[in-house]
């Protein structure tokens, strides 16, 4: 039944194109979603740092764009940017920037939120502490705060890190052939949705298990 | 760039009520399966921070599998791959009754069902071992010391996370449209099919999921601060 | 932080009321300046657009305006120009051209009087009319047989929309790509599947056991394929028809017709002369 000769024979264009991003086609998964997590993970500390903000100019930026972000589903924010920032700019985007942009601005508004909760699952006595010893409010945060809150975070992250290698998926709405997209090219061509999927799923796996892998030691590491 | 806008596409003929029913059919989706995530996430969640190793292989493998494989195939294996291991009278009453309905629920249930075990474990590590350790001290059992000490803080400190996480299964639901389930996106593109709009029925998606979920989040931040425990939880910086 | 939150918001929701403002150009003078024609199409309606085995994204729509659209332009700018592709898809086609992403959809667009109230279209270069794939002892004859009946369709597609005017009893579900609907046909999770012919000729073309099933029905809907292109804009709109009509007077047209739809093509489909006579008759003289 499973006949995996269509994988075999499309194999380069799978993980080349598909997963490099190297071939005739605007693609990549990975080429997407390394700088997308990277960078919307930077944005998200400062986010959600600047949630916590007691200044509510600082806090309520920071408030309403993790609660637009959060509210309206990636598909749309792809959507929007894909149509409206060629207008600003009066010329078109290709299709990398706009994933990149769409993929960096939304997720940065969930780690955003990670790290609140993060912050906040430290117990307010430790700041206390801090303060009683002399340590500026920077300092503590530093010092006390950060790292205890990083060690709590590191479960939520790496899942919201596995969310976002998969959502790059949705980059192939807009015509970028990411891994999803080679695959249902592929499939479209050949109707063998099993075998290419199980393929995608397994590759997909090994990428997001590592990920977690290495996030355990890693917390085990900080425990 | 040019483009007139005709906003009341979404209101006449029968757009208004196309995106009704989607609206329908995503809460409906999204409420059932946020019910399995939850169960099956405090389940696994719980279960992974046991002492007995069996029962924490089992829930870490049960979290590893489904969280790690992207949505979209999950919703092709419950829809595709497991009505031809049902007998063939159930899977022709299946087939009878809206079997893509209860595929994408499935799906989008079990996936999240991992992805809520997470949140809570990593809530449930958040607590200092400190406080199992005087319940048990105290006399309580361990299922006691889960029970009235471990979760009940538990559940305070996941609260935000576990929202945002609801907020991404309401917002999944989404997927369910390629194995055919009529919800909101896929009534929004309908609706671009009939009336060749697009960008107002992209529009009128985008207001109705960021009117729930921001709707959502306000309520849930609302019930953060009234549970929450003074002194637990640092307030910033 | 701030200046990009107001940015963002306003990318959010006031922005689409304020484009109308800025200014239009024309496409010609667009291509003239780039030397680009972008076109959007498909990569996976065979044989019209579609990415083949050797991973080239190839199809009938693309050669003819290759061959046809192309030299027509050249000529009437003066300069060689290239041809750049982008992938659309019918929820995105209209967008892309609305927001110049692209300046001419050609893939497998059927023309419909509600679609040219936002885009214009080409004159006709396909015709073609829905039908039913369905297993080959199905008692499915065609739309007079399928109330009560789970039907699949393409969603988006104008076949789903007629058969939810014509027969509401049917139980139709949309699926969002080819592959998913004949595997819910394959395993029986609906009884035919519905698209336009030749779609379904190419389908059961390459399915694994092709004689297992049979497209049945007469058409129940009319669907003449166009290039759609940004409305208002008829001297690129005259342009691209004239490279339409050379193509069927000096028989170009026919001879990509063959290469794609005759007896070695990728879907065997013989051209009616019913068919043949409408895109004749479509050449207005010089």
């Amino acid at each position: 039944m499973l006949d995996l000769s269509v994988i075999v024979n499309n194999f380069a264009f799978l993980v080349v194109q598909g997963l490099l991003g190297l071939g005739g086609f605007t693609g990549g998964t990975l080429r997407l979603a390394i700088p997308a997590i990277v960078l919307g993970f930077v944005l998200g500390i400062f986010i959600g740092i600047a949630r916590l903000a007691r200044a509510w100019w600082i806090s309520l930026p920071a408030t309403l764009y993790v609660e637009f972000f959060r509210g309206v589903p990636l598909v749309m924010v792809i959507f929007w940017i894909w149509f409206i920032i060629p207008q600003l700019l009066r010329r078109p985007i290709p299709e990398y920037g706009v994933a990149l942009t769409a993929f960096v601005v939304f997720e940065a508004a969930y780690f955003g939120e990670i790290v609140r909760a993060g912050i906040q699952s430290v117990p307010r006595g430790q700041v206390e502490a801090a303060t009683a010893l002399g340590l500026t409010r920077a300092q503590s945060m530093r010092f006390v705060v950060l790292p205890q809150a990083i060690r709590n975070m590191v479960p939520s992250l790496v899942t919201q890190m596995i969310v976002l290698f998969k959502d790059t998926s949705l980059a192939s709405i807009i015509g970028y052939v990411d891994l999803t997209k080679a695959a249902q090219i592929v499939n479209n061509r050949e109707i063998r949705p099993f075998e290419l999927y199980l393929f995608i799923a397994v590759v997909y796996f090994v990428f997001t298990y590592s990920m977690s892998r290495i996030a355990a030691r890693f917390e085990r590491r900080l425990a | 760039m040019h483009y007139d806008f005709h906003w009341q596409v979404l209101w006449s003929g029968q757009s208004g009520r196309w995106l009704l029913q989607g609206l329908g059919t995503t809460l409906a989706i999204s409420s059932l399966a946020w019910l399995l995530a939850v169960g099956l996430g405090i389940l696994s969640g719980a279960l992974r921070t046991v002492p007995w190793k069996a029962l924490r292989a089992v829930a870490a493998f049960y979290v590893e599998f489904f969280r790690n494989v992207p949505l979209l195939v999950w919703m092709f294996f419950w829809y595709f791959g497991v009505p031809p291991l049902l007998p063939e009278a159930a899977r022709e009453w299946l087939f009878d009754h809206g079997a893509e309905f209860w595929a994408g629920m499935f799906a989008l249930g079990v996936y999240h069902g991992a992805r809520m075990s997470e949140v809570i474990r990593s809530g449930i590590q958040s607590i200092p071992k400190t406080q199992f350790e005087a319940a048990v001290a105290m006399g309580l059992t361990t299922f006691q010391a889960y029970r009235l000490v471990i979760l009940p803080i538990a559940l305070r400190l996941i609260v935000p996370p576990a929202t945002s996480e609801s907020l991404n299964l309401l917002k999944n639901s989404s997927v369910a449209l390629t194995i055919s389930v009529a919800e909101l996106t896929f009534q929004t593109r309908q609706i671009e099919t009939y009336t060749a709009r697009a960008i107002e029925a992209l529009t009128a998606g985008t207001v109705i999921y960021l009117v729930l979920c921001v709707g959502i989040a306000t309520i849930m931040a609302r019930v953060e601060r009234r549970f929450a425990i003074p002194g637990l939880i640092a307030r910033g910086g | 932080m701030r200046r990009m939150l107001a940015v963002l918001s306003i990318l959010g929701l006031a922005l689409p009321i304020a484009a109308p403002a800025l200014a239009q150009q024309g496409t010609l003078e667009k291509i003239g300046q780039s030397g680009v024609l972008t076109i959007g199409t498909r990569t996976a309606s065979p044989p019209f657009a579609f990415v083949n085995k050797q991973n080239e994204w190839v199809g009938f729509s693309i050669d003819l305006v290759e061959q046809a659209v192309k030299p027509a332009i050249e000529r009437k700018l003066g300069k060689p120009i290239t041809i750049e592709k982008k992938e659309s898809t019918p929820p995105t086609r209209i967008p892309l051209l609305s927001s110049n992403a692209v300046d001419l959809i050609a893939g497998t667009m059927t023309d419909t009087r509600a679609r040219r109230e936002s885009v214009d279209f080409s004159l006709t270069f396909f015709v073609t009319g829905a039908q039913f794939l369905v297993k080959k002892n199905s008692p499915i004859k065609g739309i007079e047989s399928i109330a009560g009946r789970r039907v699949a369709a393409q969603q988006g597609s104008t076949n789903a929309k007629l058969i939810r005017e014509r027969v509401p009893t049917a139980r139709l579900q949309e699926f969002p790509d080819q592959p998913a609907a004949f595997q819910a046909l394959a395993q029986g999770q609906v009884d035919a599947y519905t698209n336009d012919g030749i779609q379904l000729y190419g389908l059961r073309a390459k399915a694994p056991r092709p004689d297992d099933w049979k497209v049945v029905g007469d058409f129940f809907s009319y669907e003449p394929y166009g290039m759609a292109m940004r409305k208002n804009d008829s001297d690129f709109r005259h342009a691209v028809n004239v490279g339409l009509m050379e193509a069927i007077e000096s028989g170009k047209y026919f001879e990509l017709y063959d290469k794609w739809f005759g007896p070695n093509g990728e879907t065997p489909y013989p051209l009616t002369p019913e068919n043949k006579r409408f895109l004749i008759m479509q050449v207005v003289p010089k």
